[in-house]
This record gives C-alpha cells, structure tokens and sequence, in this order.
C-alpha cells in the first residue's frame, strides 16, 4: 500500500469527563473514497475538526501527506491542500456566487493582500467560473450567495472546497437538507470528481455515503466499531443494530 | 444593454453633482462655502472611513475621531511650533495617525461586535483626555494659528481654493476606497465581515486582515483631521471629544453604511442643519434629533438607500420604465436542482 495521504494514530478528544473521540486510528490512502458514518454523537463531526484543525485534539497525532500537523491550525492545513465543507452552509453572503470562488481560490493561491488587479486574478476567477460550472452554478456568478436557495448553497459550499483544487477533501454531511432531486445530483457530482482528490466524508444518509463511498468507517460513542467495504457494512449486524436502534450492545 | 445605459446614467448623474458641487463658491456666498462646504467635507472624508470600516469590514468604530485628531494636532504642533512646511506637518501627521491606527487595529481586531465597539470607544476617550491634558498639544486650548499651504489660499475670507482642495481631496479618497472594495483585499475584507470561520477555513488570516483594514482607513481619517485644521485654522481636544465621535456615527448611519457616497451626504445634512436650524429654533438638537430619528426608521440604508429607492420607484411609474430594480432579484434557478428540502 501506498503512503496514506491521511495518518491518525490514537487520536483523542475529551470534553470535560466525556470522551467524544477516543483512541482512533485512520489511514486514508491517496484517492481513496471514505465514509465515517454513525449514529448522532458517535463522535464524527469532532473527529472531523480534529482532523481539518478547527479544534485541537487532547492526545494522539494527524500526519497530513507525510507530515505531522497535529499542532498546526486550520488555515495551515488549507494551504497543504485540504479542503472543507461545512454542515450548515458557510457563505459569503454579501457577495457574489463568482466572488465568493475567488476569494476561495487566492485563499490557497496566494495575493490575499493584493490591492490592484493583476493577470493572476484572471487565472483565478477563470478557475472560479470554471468551478461554477461544475458545480452547476454557471447561471447564477452575478447572485449574491446570501439569495441562494438552500440546495444552491450546499452546492456552493462544494464549489468552495473544490476551487482551491485540494488534493484532500473533507465533506461534512453534504446532503442534510437536500431533496431526494438534490442529493442525487450531488451524488453524481461527488462520483465525477477527480480520482487525484482524496474524498472523506461524513454522512447520515447511507444511500449518499454507501453509493460514493469505496470504504466506510463506523463509528459508535467515539470509537470506530467496525471499518470495510460498502457491502461489508450493509451485511454487519452490529451496523443494523446501531441503525435500527439495539444501540448500545 | 440596459446595464451599460444604467452605469452611463449613474455616471453622468455623478457628473453633474460634481460639476454644482464644483460650483459651490462660484454661485453661494463665502459663509455658506467656508461654514457649509468645507465642514461637510472634512466631516464627510473622516465618516467615510467609518462608512468602509462598518460597510466592508463590519467593524463599526468609535475610535476614527481620534485618529483624525492625533493627524490633525500633530500637523498643527509642527507647523504653528516647529515652524514646518505645511505639507510636510501634514505627511507627517498622517503617518502618524496610520501608525497609530495599526497599533488600535492590532489591539482591536480580536473583538467584534459590541465589544469592538467599546474597545474603540476607550480608544476614542484615551485619545481625548491625552490631548486635552498634555501641554506640548496646547492642552485644553488647542493650537491656533495653523496656517493651511499659501496655495489654498485664507480658508475664512477666500475659501474658494480649499473648497476645491477638499473636494478633489473627498473625490479621490472615494474612488480609492471603491477601488480596494473590488481588490483582493477588499472583497477578502467583506468575506471576513461575512464569515470570518469560513474565510480561515480558505487559508485567510482573519486577524490579520482586519487589522490591515482598519490601518488602511486610519490615513483618510488623518486626512480629515488635517483638513479640518486647515480649514479652522486651528485644533483642539474639543474637536476630538465623545460628541464629535458620536457626530461623525451620526453622520455615518444617516448618509447609509451600505454607500460609501452616504459618508457626504450625512455630513452635509448634519452640517445644513446645524448651520441653519440654529436659527430658527432654540430647541435646535430636539430638531436634530427627531430629523435623524425619522431618517433612521424609514429607510435603514439611511438618505442614499432613501434616494435609491425613490428612483426605483419612480422608474417604475414612468410611461413604458420597466426598467430593472436597483438590486437585480433572483430569477427563478434555472438549474434542475428544487429550492425545497430546507429543513
């Protein structure tokens, strides 16, 4: 096996006496589709900061592409290449769906600072636009983010990860609150991504996660339970449990 | 099509308010030019960098007279004590105000909010009660005597030519301010306004770039502040105290926080009323206040929000003026994706 784009060994987090994240260990390997799944509080979203540096970890260690950011913030881990998608949807709402991709282009690009316009820019929002598209925006460049329905939004929150074009990419429950419609276009938009992007992602809808997803990680009070393939996971009985409410075995 | 006769309509509406406002001191009398016209500008430059701040950077501070007044009584010590080039007092006294704005923004820029709010608030008061007491700035009495460049000729008997200065000057500090809004910087400073969690998650120092933001505006407000002292030909504490602070706020929330243009506009009504309410009325600031009471509630984008709404609605009235919405409603997505599933 190759070297894992994503390392984490013994990886804790505890709130006061509550362990919400207890002794994980996780490979990701480059181009890898992975799932965490699990029922409300088993852990996922905290492990999920952990790892894209929103929150620090009490004990245990992330290697990022082969090196220790453990103790670096957010912002650093974004430059090396890992992207992010938020629960509820963080958008730039005053401003234009075309605007809000640019900023997350040079966010990683660089000239941040910059207060003239350059040939750089052009490159960056030719990406923003480009990302639009994918993303099924290219109509709506000029809509402020904030006019946006809610299934637009969620669509722009992916354009925001991917515009950067990360070589890792954390997905924090893509489909909540989408349609049946909705989620099976993000669905399709999340099998045609690049097989150069490492895609991780959490969710509660089994369908979404089950059908993108080439392994899957479940998670249950803050420990992986169980970890395997798709159907590995359709077929365990503690996943059915879990789901099918005998929590707590 | 519609669009590019629309930016030709606003320009050419721009260009005639130039043009009268250029002609103030050709047609009105040497009162109205120096007491209205300068006042309102200089009152205009350091509200519009309040203006920036609220509008692109949701900082809303308190803190932008003492920056106009550490610009402006530097320029006055140099040039009445030291005997300094009137230009070189004020390059310094603007620096001076910049350095000073970076270190506010650098203390600051943790705090958003009400608590940005105080904080600039303590800035505000520090500033007031350091010039008030400390003798090398005159104290309590200010500095008289500043001489403004022979160039701008006597701000009180001829002020023609510090009219224009001050105009040119508010001119250029609103098309500088317009351009950073649509720079990098500019649109990554209305991003951190907007969701500065977000904008960290997009590899942006958040901290940094509000500090940067607040630095940059602290120089218009310097500006004003030399301007202002030129133009009275003097400074004092009093012209930087809680009241003017809370003024320039006014002047600010009247004019709109949305435009930058609404800086002006709320200078020059706080400055009409001022001037001219004082006449007719003894219970001048009751007037004053219920004017901006009244402003305040029915339009909160303040008389420029005010304005632009009157124009759409009128170019809906017009004979065949279908004319588009000042802010272009969203269609309907054409994308087959449904609006619904909002939990």
């Amino acid at each position: 096996m190759t070297d894992p784009v994503l390392r984490v060994r013994g990886l804790t987090r505890r709130f006061g006496g509550v362990v919400a994240v207890g002794d994980v260990d996780l490979d990701i390997a480059p181009g890898e589709r992975r799932a965490v799944l699990g029922p409300n509080g088993a852990g996922k979203s905290t492990l999920f900061n952990l790892i894209a540096g929103a929150d620090t970890p009490t004990s245990g260690s992330i290697e990022l592409f082969g090196a220790d950011v453990t103790s670096s913030g957010a912002r650093q881990r974004t430059r090396q290449g890992l992207s992010r998608t938020f629960q509820t949807s963080r958008l730039l709402t005053g401003l234009t769906v075309e605007d809000n991709l640019y900023l997350a282009a040079i966010g990683v690009d660089g000239g941040r600072f910059r207060l003239v316009r350059t040939g750089r820019d052009r490159a960056a929002r030719e990406r923003a636009r480009r990302t639009a598209a994918s993303v099924g925006m290219a109509d709506r460049l000029k809509t402020l983010a904030g006019d946006l329905s809610h299934g637009e939004q969620r669509q722009l929150e992916i354009g925001l990860a991917l515009v950067a074009e990360p070589r890792m990419l954390l997905l924090d429950e893509p489909a909540a609150g989408l349609s049946r419609a909705e989620r099976q276009l993000l669905t399709a938009l999340l099998l045609s991504l690049d097989r150069d992007v490492t895609l991780l992602l959490i969710e509660h809808d089994m369908d979404v996660a089950l059908t993108v997803a080439e392994r899957v990680t479940m998670m249950h009070d803050g420990v992986v339970i169980v970890e395997g393939t798709p159907a590995e996971i359709r077929a365990d009985q503690r996943v059915h449990d879990l789901y099918l409410g005998k929590a707590h075995v | 099509m519609t669009n590019r006769l629309q930016t030709l309509g606003t320009r050419g509406a721009l260009a005639v308010v130039l043009v009268v406002l250029a002609l103030v001191p050709v047609v009105c009398t040497t009162f109205f030019t120096s007491q209205v016209g300068l006042t309102s500008l200089w009152l205009g430059i350091v509200a519009v960098s309040l203006t920036f701040l609220s509008g692109y950077g949701g900082m809303v501070s308190l803190a932008q007279t003492a920056l106009f007044g550490v610009a402006g009584l530097v320029t006055a010590r140099l040039s009445v004590e030291s005997g300094w080039d009137p230009w070189a007092a004020a390059l310094v006294g603007i620096l001076a105000a910049t350095a000073v704005g970076l270190l506010f923004g650098a203390v600051a820029s943790g705090s958003q909010g009400i608590y940005f709010l105080i904080i600039t608030l303590a800035f505000a008061q520090v500033a007031y009660f350091y010039f008030a007491a400390v003798p090398t700035f005159g104290a309590h009495e200010g500095i008289n005597g500043v001489r403004p460049p022979a160039v701008l000729g006597d701000p009180v008997q001829d002020p023609a030519r510090m009219y224009w200065f001050l105009l040119a000057v508010s001119v250029l500090v609103f098309l500088g301010l317009r351009h950073v809004s649509r720079t990098a910087f500019g649109l990554a400073l209305q991003g951190v306004r907007d969701d500065p969690v977000r904008m960290a998650a997009l590899g942006y120092n958040v901290r940094l770039h509000r500090i940067l933001g607040f630095t940059l505006a602290a120089p218009v407000a310097g500006a004003a502040g030399v301007l202002s002292a030129w133009s009275n030909t003097r400074m004092s504490a009093g012209s930087i105290s809680l009241a003017i602070a809370i003024l320039v706020l006014t002047a600010a929330v009247i004019g709109g926080l949305n435009r930058l243009e609404g800086a002006w506009v709320g200078a020059l009504l706080y400055t009409l009323c001022d001037t001219y309410l004082r006449g007719w009325t003894d219970r001048f600031t009751t007037w004053l206040g219920v004017v901006f009471l009244v402003i305040v509630l029915v339009s909160p984008g303040g008389v420029v929000g005010l304005v632009s709404s009157a124009a759409t609605w009128l170019r809906r009235r017009l004979p065949g003026g279908s004319a588009p919405p000042a802010v272009p409603s969203a269609p309907a997505p054409p994308v087959p994706v449904s609006s619904g599933g909002a939990r």
